[in-house]
């Protein structure tokens, strides 16, 4: 079996269309409505509330949206296992680090299960919605440090993040299924994300360059997920940071803080894309 | 009946005004709507939102925000299941607005979620009966999250989706 499967290798049914992260940052539709939002023409995004008339399906959206990343995370952890001979050396990892790996593989197996009835549940078909495929090319760094770094504390962290909102919204909402399921999914998605700080420090104690090499790599895997300022820790951040179950999967208060500015961070260079976006729009016609 | 798309040509999203007018054209036949009736849609290809407003009944005229028709899989493509689900529903609704015998339900802006989600599992139902794909487990699960997860409210659904013809006072007895 080869190592490193590079992303258009992973065996999909003729049900799943992949997007990529570029078609959603180009699509000229979010500039102009970022510009209709700063001139006040335009509605702003919301926390997720069961009053908003199209709160469902942006559940469902979200949710298949989860489905997808944990067949990724799935295929990711299970990479993760097989791609590293055991050593000591940057491209080797401990057999310890191949036996977590191999405990978040069943989760996610389950996950995925979980993630398929909810789907029925809530009237989704499996594939749905197109598949972004972020979090397994996040999972194909060379370096295991980094994938552990990009995969479990960055995308797993926001997955913490998305299990919390939407769990509060199956509470919201009522709906007892949406709420139980992201709460056992959330427990889980915990210890994946401490598995990643833990291994992140054990593997980088006698290099601190390595390090921040890698929590660098977190920076930028964070800041893109915050899919501009979307995911963050202020009122009306549509998915709000779960600054209590970040704290319990190994972050640190000011790590968690950095992640908020991050996403602010986010939200600015956004909003400038959109206005000189309008701007040059207005010149040229 | 005559069924008008604008714009002409779009230049943000792939969609294709034509295909939208023929759907619209063989929906507007098969809801039943009154002949003759002028039916006009416009879409804004700006917003990847989905918001359908009603301006007029007669004539009929929908503004649409393109993310409506969008299809799920296929960021700016046009998805024909879209259009049937999006112009099915509020084609019947008018159909019911237009109709004495509906009854007179407040204006779209004051009719409370609860039963804004009644009316849309009505128009649905009616949707499917027509032999279209109306994604019932969906429609269901937009009525408990108004409504409750409880067999009580899975009860009040299946009356609404089976319906072929309710009034408003009907509609709104149903969901209490």
């Amino acid at each position: 079996m080869k190592r490193s499967l590079p992303v258009d290798e992973l065996a999909r049914d003729d049900r799943f269309v992949r997007s990529s992260i570029e078609d959603r940052l180009t699509d000229p539709r979010s500039a102009a409505r970022a510009g209709a939002v700063a001139e006040g023409r335009g509605r702003r995004r919301r926390p997720i509330s069961p009053d908003q008339p199209g709160a469902p399906d942006a559940a469902r959206s979200l949710m298949h949206g989860i489905f997808v990343g944990e067949v990724q995370a799935l295929e990711g952890a299970g990479r993760t296992c097989w791609d590293f001979d055991l050593g000591a050396g940057d491209d080797e990892v401990p057999f310890e680090l191949k036996l977590d790996m191999a405990r978040q593989c069943w989760d996610e197996a389950r996950h995925v299960e979980i993630s398929c009835a909810l789907a029925a549940w809530m009237g989704t078909a499996i594939g749905e919605f197109a598949e972004s495929t972020i979090l397994y090319e996040a999972a194909c760094n060379d370096d295991p440090v980094m994938r552990l770094t990009g995969v479990n504390r960055a995308l797993e962290g926001l997955a913490i993040d998305v299990f919390n909102t939407m769990r509060e919204f199956g509470q919201a909402a009522g709906d007892p299924v949406l709420e139980f399921c992201e709460d056992w999914m959330l427990a889980d998605e915990v210890t994946h994300v401490k598995m990643g700080s833990d291994w992140l420090r054990r593997l980088t104690a006698q290099d601190p360059d390595r390090r921040a090499r890698a929590l660098e790599f977190q920076k930028v895997v964070d800041k893109l997920f915050s899919y501009g300022g979307i995911r963050g820790d202020d009122d009306d951040s549509p998915v709000r940071l779960a600054r209590r179950f970040r704290e319990l999967a190994g972050f640190a208060a000011a790590e968690i803080d950095e992640i908020a500015e991050l996403s602010r961070e986010a939200a600015r260079d956004r909003a400038a894309k959109a206005s000189a976006r309008q701007s040059a729009s207005r010149q040229g016609g | 009946m005559p069924v008008s798309v604008s714009p002409d040509t779009f230049t943000l999203v792939d969609f294709d005004p034509a295909a939208i007018a023929e759907t619209a054209e063989e929906l507007v036949g098969q809801v039943g709507l009154p002949a003759g009736l002028d039916v006009r849609i416009t879409i804004d290809e700006r917003t990847p939102l989905g918001r359908v407003t009603v301006e007029s009944l007669e004539p009929l005229v929908l503004r649409i925000e393109g993310g409506a028709f969008e299809d799920p899989k296929r960021p700016r493509q046009l998805s024909r299941a879209r259009v049937v689900d999006v112009l099915g529903l509020h084609l019947f609704q008018a159909r019911d607005r237009l109709d004495p015998a509906f009854g007179a339900p407040p204006v779209d802006a004051d009719v409370p979620i609860a039963h804004k989600v009644a009316w849309d599992t009505h128009a649905m139902g009616r949707v499917e009966r027509l032999g279209h794909p109306a994604q019932r487990q969906r429609r269901l699960y937009h009525f408990r999250n108004r409504h409750g997860f409880t067999d009580a409210a899975d009860a009040a659904f299946d009356r609404l989706w089976s319906a072929d013809r309710l009034s408003w006072p009907e509609l709104v007895e149903i969901v209490g």
